[in-house]
């Protein structure tokens, strides 16, 4: 072992915050389990009730088991719906976007600025935004306006990440195949396509992740029971923080972390 | 040929920011210029808005918590961050472990906004990891307050932020040539030198990336101020509880009074560093 100390330090600062970083996420999966309601330490039992518990018949919404909070599981496939939506939306557009502003199109510098816009409005404008414009238009708020803020909010995180990462050398790669007569539609599918293709896909699942716990963009553009951000941030204003609480943000990182490693699964074989 | 079919990919890009983001911010700007009459507003061109929220006796306090609140913010996950993209990049060799490792950062994201908040409540809350451990060590008799007050703010947004502080960070650290670094070493530079005048310089661009989102996150937020900071009057719950109440000439207003504030801090960042060195050029 001949590691120098300042290597050991490094490493020990990384563990460190990760671990700050994962702490609440891991005292939430612990605490969902507790018998109590209240949120404390230490716990006080063992229960899967919060999740798969009887129903009495006069609960208040913060005491129902998360299996007959119909609203809660509403609310969760509008999320997996909505997330889906955004990033493959996302995942397109950054894509035909960071293709194009490679080369030296005219007024490239300000579409990249107009681009970058999305993440520099702050969110409380951009959902308030949308909702104005669609009031002054007269026109229905719909589904459509929940993908489209998270959207637009994550294709300047999807381009940054795409044209920091492009090959130097993959637009010599293109112009060998023009040079050697292939059509633009075959160039992108036998060239630039599998030598992005990592980028592309992260592209997506940034617009995934970004998009599924969005909460201060989407709450104006909300429909219905909205995603499960918008519904359980109107809950928890009105309603006491209890376990179920925790047990419903449990089953909502399961899903997410699934839906992950289903792609992980797919992409490895 | 090759050139149309640029401009022809840039469209779809052009036209989801024109319709979703340009015209809500332009419809926002005209709507401040109303007139607010109750119960809504007349269509006109007036100031009053802007008026009424620079002259009111609270317009000094909110701009000054907006300001301190979120530039602390960004500052704090400045620190944090630096020292990680840092390590990040020159201490962790292999490649798969920096890939893991910025994966790792990700968990936020897994979670829904309301519930990643309040699960800090089960470390932070009256009787939460630390209160508890405190007190079973007889460290203090009465629970400590560490929730619902102004520092809660930095602790919710540095940790839900803080990817975004390392992430360009790490990029452009990966950009700074080994061989610059090698160059000063054997020319014997002293470290701090080599630190201060070659790669953090030439990370500066990833590190005003970092602080212009950390700080335009933070600035657009209105719920964790609501939920965690006992209502401290910042500019963003302002905007929310005037829209709360309908009142969509003053929310708008103070809307575009936000906008302008992150787009001065972003033009003076630029002034400084051209950040579009992390992306081409």
């Amino acid at each position: 072992m001949s590691m120098k100390v300042g290597d050991m330090l490094a490493r020990i600062y990384i563990v460190i915050i990760i671990l700050v970083i994962y702490a609440p996420m891991i005292f939430l999966i612990l605490l969902s389990f507790n018998t109590s309601a209240r949120i404390s330490f230490p716990m006080e039992g063992f229960t899967l009730d919060w999740y798969i518990g009887e129903l009495k018949g006069y609960e208040y919404v913060s005491y129902i088991p998360v299996i007959h909070h119909w609203q809660f599981w509403e609310s969760l496939k509008n999320s997996i719906y909505v997330s889906i939506a955004a990033g493959i939306i996302t995942c397109l557009l950054v894509t035909t976007t960071a293709l194009a502003l490679r080369h030296r199109v005219f007024g490239r510098d300000f579409l990249f600025y107009l681009l970058l816009l999305g993440f520099i409005v702050p969110g409380v404008l951009l959902g308030l935004g949308n909702l104005l414009l669609y009031r002054m238009l007269d026109l229905e708020i719909t589904f459509w306006n929940m993908v489209f803020v998270d959207v637009v909010f994550a294709v300047p995180f999807g381009l940054i990440l795409m044209m920091a990462r492009f090959d130097p050398d993959l637009m010599m790669y293109e112009q060998a195949a023009s040079v050697l007569k292939a059509s633009p539609v075959s160039i992108f599918r036998k060239v630039t396509l599998p030598l992005i293709r990592w980028e592309v896909l992260s592209a997506g699942i940034l617009g995934f992740l970004l998009s599924w716990g969005e909460l201060i963009r989407s709450f104006y553009v909300m429909r219905g029971v909205g995603t499960v951000s918008t519904y359980i941030y109107m809950q928890i204003t009105m309603n006491p923080v209890t376990t179920k609480w925790f047990a419903a943000g449990t089953i909502i990182a399961l899903v997410s972390f699934a839906a992950l490693a289903v792609l992980g699964y797919l992409l490895s074989r | 040929m090759v050139r149309y079919t640029n401009y022809l990919l840039l469209l779809p890009g052009i036209i989801t920011c024109g319709f979703y983001l340009v015209a809500p911010l332009v419809i926002m700007l005209m709507i401040s210029f109303y007139k607010p009459v109750y119960p809504v507003y007349e269509p006109g061109f007036t100031p009053v808005n802007y008026i009424n929220f620079l002259t009111s006796p609270q317009a000094p306090t909110i701009l000054i918590n907006t300001f301190s609140t979120t530039l602390l913010a960004a500052v704090i996950s400045l620190i944090l961050g630096y020292p990680f993209a840092y390590f990040l990049t020159f201490k962790i060799k292999s490649q798969k472990m920096k890939t893991y490792l910025i994966s790792l950062l990700m968990a936020p994201f897994l979670i829904d906004w309301t519930t990643k908040s309040v699960a800090w409540i089960a470390i932070l809350g009256e009787s939460g990891l630390l209160n508890s451990t405190l007190i079973s060590m007889k460290a203090i008799k009465e629970p400590l307050q560490f929730l619902f007050r102004r520092e809660t703010l930095y602790i919710i947004w540095v940790q839900t932020n803080l990817l975004f502080m390392i992430f360009p960070i790490h990029l452009a650290l990966n950009r700074v040539a080994p061989d610059l670094i090698n160059a000063a070493k054997v020319l014997k530079a002293p470290p701090h030198r080599v630190f201060y005048d070659i790669i953090f310089k030439l990370s500066l661009p990833g590190v005003i990336c970092g602080f212009i989102f950390v700080f335009v996150s933070t600035l657009g937020d209105y719920a964790t101020p609501m939920l965690w900071a006992g209502g401290i009057q910042v500019l963003g719950l302002s905007v929310s509880s005037y829209a709360g109440n309908f009142l969509w000439p003053q929310a708008s207003a103070l809307g575009i009074i936000l906008l302008v504030i992150a787009l001065v801090v972003l033009y003076i960042l630029l002034k400084v560093v051209n950040i579009k060195k992390l992306f081409y050029e």
